[in-house]
């Protein structure tokens, strides 16, 4: 019986030593949303289903306190107590940041092993190829289309809707001011909120092709045709129609004003479902559509890679972090995301037959189809991209002109590499 | 016993001898030497053992100083000259060329008036609202524990939490700040208190001494209570008035206090960050870019490590002269 008894231990002990060995951890820096429950229950789903699928492996979560703009990850990973495998906002501008400070892994090499190339649009490929001498640095988990919010109803009473034309449009919001109700709403304190309204005045203003000239430097910023989107924001706040209070705000302050039907509009992507729900509003009263433009076909979302999977140089499990990228790639992944309730993106490829969760969702889907304009902060610099966010706050608070905050930021664009 | 001779002493006594040399014939130091002296004799050494022996035994806390202050000071040093795009990177020298950089940097200069400004305004506002609370609390009898716990609270909230609860509270439309205004009739009154270049610093630094006056109060108030009582006897004996009672005896009483909260607000002051950072990131358009925000700008977000680390030199120079200076102010003051 203690022979018995003895050998059971034993092997008891090698099989714990033997699933010791195997056991790994892979931290991820998760979604920024990742604390909200339905988010949270899809991404737990994702979790257990690679846990099953990986023996032996945890997924353990970060949840993110920050992003690429603000240091957050870059200090994470400096740490290097910090994450295997990263899903933050990303974008040339962002990216350029961690790849100079060689934080993060280039992925060209897995693109082509690992297939990747084909699992994203083959525009998306060429355009991530094109950024850094061929060498990619990114996998692109989410697109975003920056337009007009609006309360159906608030403008189904009042008998407004969104014109086609910039000239109508600043008649709209001379309109809505006069109700007492603020235009638009903005947080410019928070970076990525300056960013969206901005990125549309400057496509609105001066349309696609202009603004892709300008990020590459084919054109300076202070040319009078890119620095009409300036102008234009130094007189919607002129007139009142933003006001200068606004530069105080940050996102969560914005969005406020906007959930309590405060403010008639906001610029934001489809990741202000989440938003959206967080604060109890009704998503089937949320209207969509592209900044109004006099140039033909400027009248289009602003937008580019929103977020994507970077892995730290400094991963404790590279190896597997690949393996998880893999996975999120799958077909089974993300139809379960596309699908889900907390789905809040678009894609980085077309997914058949999937049917997006909310009726707003849909509407920017329609309006992204035919392609979206570029939004600046996803594709400046990241040297450049502190003095262009603060030129927006300055233009907001009324503290410079619009010819003057470009001539700033053409500033930046000339010394940066 | 030999003791060291010290600049201006030459006491060359036994250990036993001290009190009686002292005038003390009796009393438990005595009886304490006594006790040393019957016992075991303690080593005699020579100033160079003595001096070895403390060496010995600094060693551990010489080594971690070095370690965490003096290596950091150093690598930061050569970081200021060299240029570096961040982690894994390898730097390149360029002399005093992030110093000139730093130089020809608006913001740098920006930020430097605002780091003065912010000094100032934690000093006046936190210390200041410190003593006015320590000396309303001090007169309380039977709340005073009450009121001296309320005050102190802030002190236990962190910085970040501060600053988003200010920030709401400052906030434009929906704020607490502007609403009461608007309610109580002052709606003329109400700001932009974060958007307003003229206001922003100000407006973020009553967040952060809001946070911070609870400890000075309390230094305050063990102050006051060591202000012997019968100054106040006299002084009143003399016909003098509750201010001039504030004047010539409690102001002076707390002159040690007050030096020490200066200092301290100071040292707070410099370090001004948390705040800043979570209500406004130096914005709008720079208007409250403290050294360190921008600092923290450089390293993190541009990873521009050698501009940052110049400006961590200047951060450091700065509190090395204010240090000095105060300490002339304070000697001054206590001839």
């Amino acid at each position: 019986m203690l022979k018995f008894l003895a050998r059971g231990t034993a092997l008891a002990a090698m099989i714990a030593a033997s699933s010791l060995a195997h056991a790994e951890t892979l931290k991820m820096w998760g979604p920024e949303q990742i604390t909200e429950p339905l988010v949270a229950q899809l991404w737990n789903g994702i979790k257990a289903d690679f846990e099953k699928a990986n023996p032996g492996v945890t997924v353990e979560f970060m949840p993110p306190t920050g992003t690429i703009s603000n240091g957050a990850v870059q200090a994470a990973i400096q740490s290097d107590a910090g994450p295997d495998v990263i899903l933050t906002n990303s974008g040339i501008g962002r990216i350029s940041v961690v790849k100079n400070a060689k934080q993060v892994m280039p992925l060209t090499d897995q693109y082509e092993k690992r297939g990747w190339k084909d699992k994203i649009y083959p525009w998306l490929y060429t355009e991530l190829k094109g950024q850094f001498g061929g060498e990619i640095y990114e996998v692109p988990d989410g697109l975003d289309a920056l337009g007009i919010w609006y309360h159906k109803d608030l403008f189904e009473q009042a008998g407004w809707k969104i014109p086609a034309t910039w000239t109508e449009f600043e008649a709209l919001m001379k309109s809505i001011g006069e109700t007492g109700l603020q235009p638009i709403a903005i947080g410019p304190r928070t970076t990525g909120s300056a960013g969206h309204l901005f990125g549309n005045l400057l496509q609105s203003a001066s349309g696609k092709d202009v603004i892709g000239k300008a990020l590459r430097r084919e054109i300076a910023w202070d040319d009078p045709s890119v620095a009409a989107g300036a102008i234009r924001l130094q007189k919607l706040v002129e007139a009142g129609y933003i006001k200068k209070e606004m530069a105080g705000l940050d996102l969560d302050g914005a969005s406020r004003l906007w959930f309590n039907k405060r403010a008639a509009m906001f610029v934001a992507g489809p990741w202000f479902t989440a938003n959206a729900r967080k604060a109890g509003y009704d998503l089937a009263n949320a209207g969509y559509a592209p900044m109004p433009s006099d140039i033909k076909g400027a009248a289009m979302p602003t937008g580019g890679v929103g977020w994507s999977w970077l892995v730290p140089v400094n991963s404790k499990q590279p190896e597997l972090a690949m393996k998880w990228i893999d996975f999120m790639l799958s077909d089974a992944v993300m139809k379960k995301r596309a699908q889900d309730p907390a789905s809040t993106m678009i894609y980085p490829r077309e997914i058949p037959g999937v049917e997006p969760p909310t009726p707003v969702l849909k509407d920017i889907f329609a309006a992204a189809a035919g392609g979206v304009g570029y939004n600046p902060s996803v594709y400046l610099p990241g040297t450049v991209l502190d003095t262009y966010f603060q030129v927006i706050q300055g233009l907001i608070s009324g503290q410079i002109g619009g010819e003057d905050g470009m001539k700033q930021l053409q500033a930046k664009m000339a010394e940066a590499k | 016993m030999v003791i060291p001779e010290t600049p201006g002493s030459k006491i060359v006594a036994p250990l036993g001898d001290a009190s009686a040399a002292a005038g003390h014939t009796g009393g438990l130091s005595a009886r304490m030497s006594e006790g040393r002296t019957a016992g075991a004799a303690l080593p005699e050494g020579s100033p160079n053992g003595d001096a070895r022996t403390a060496f010995w035994l600094m060693a551990p806390a010489l080594a971690l100083y070095a370690v965490f202050t003096l290596l950091p000071i150093a690598a930061t040093f050569w970081l200021s000259f060299n240029s570096s795009a961040g982690f894994n990177t390898s730097a390149s020298f360029v002399g005093v060329g992030n110093y000139a950089k730093a130089a020809q940097d608006p913001i740098v200069w920006k930020s430097l008036v605002h780091t003065f400004l912010w000094l100032a305004y934690h000093v006046v506002m936190a210390g200041g609202l410190g003593l006015l609370l320590a000396l309303a609390v001090s007169t309380l009898r039977i709340t005073q524990v009450f009121f001296r716990t309320a005050f102190f609270l802030p002190h236990l909230v962190s910085l970040a939490v501060v600053g988003v609860i200010w920030a709401n509270i400052y906030d434009p439309f929906f704020g607490l700040l502007n609403t009461a205004l608007t309610r109580v009739g002052l709606g003329a009154f109400t700001q932009g208190w974060l958007s307003d270049p003229a206001l922003v610093l100000f407006s973020v630094n009553v967040a952060s001494s809001w946070q911070g006056f609870g400890l000075y109060m309390l230094l305050f108030i063990a102050g006051l209570q060591n202000i012997d009582h019968s100054l106040y006897d006299a002084a009143e004996v003399d016909g003098a008035n509750a201010f001039q009672k504030l004047i010539y005896v409690t102001l002076p009483g707390l002159r040690e206090v007050t030096t020490f909260v200066v200092s301290l607000a100071m040292i707070n002051g410099l370090k001004g960050f948390a705040t800043v950072f979570v209500m406004t990131n130096g914005g709008p358009f720079y208007q409250s870019e403290l050294i360190t925000t921008y600092i923290y700008r450089l390293a993190f977000q541009s990873q521009d490590h050698g501009l940052a680390a110049v400006l961590c030199i200047l951060l450091s120079l700065l509190a090395i002269a204010i240090t000095i200076v105060f300490n002339r102010w304070r000697a001054r003051l206590s001839q």
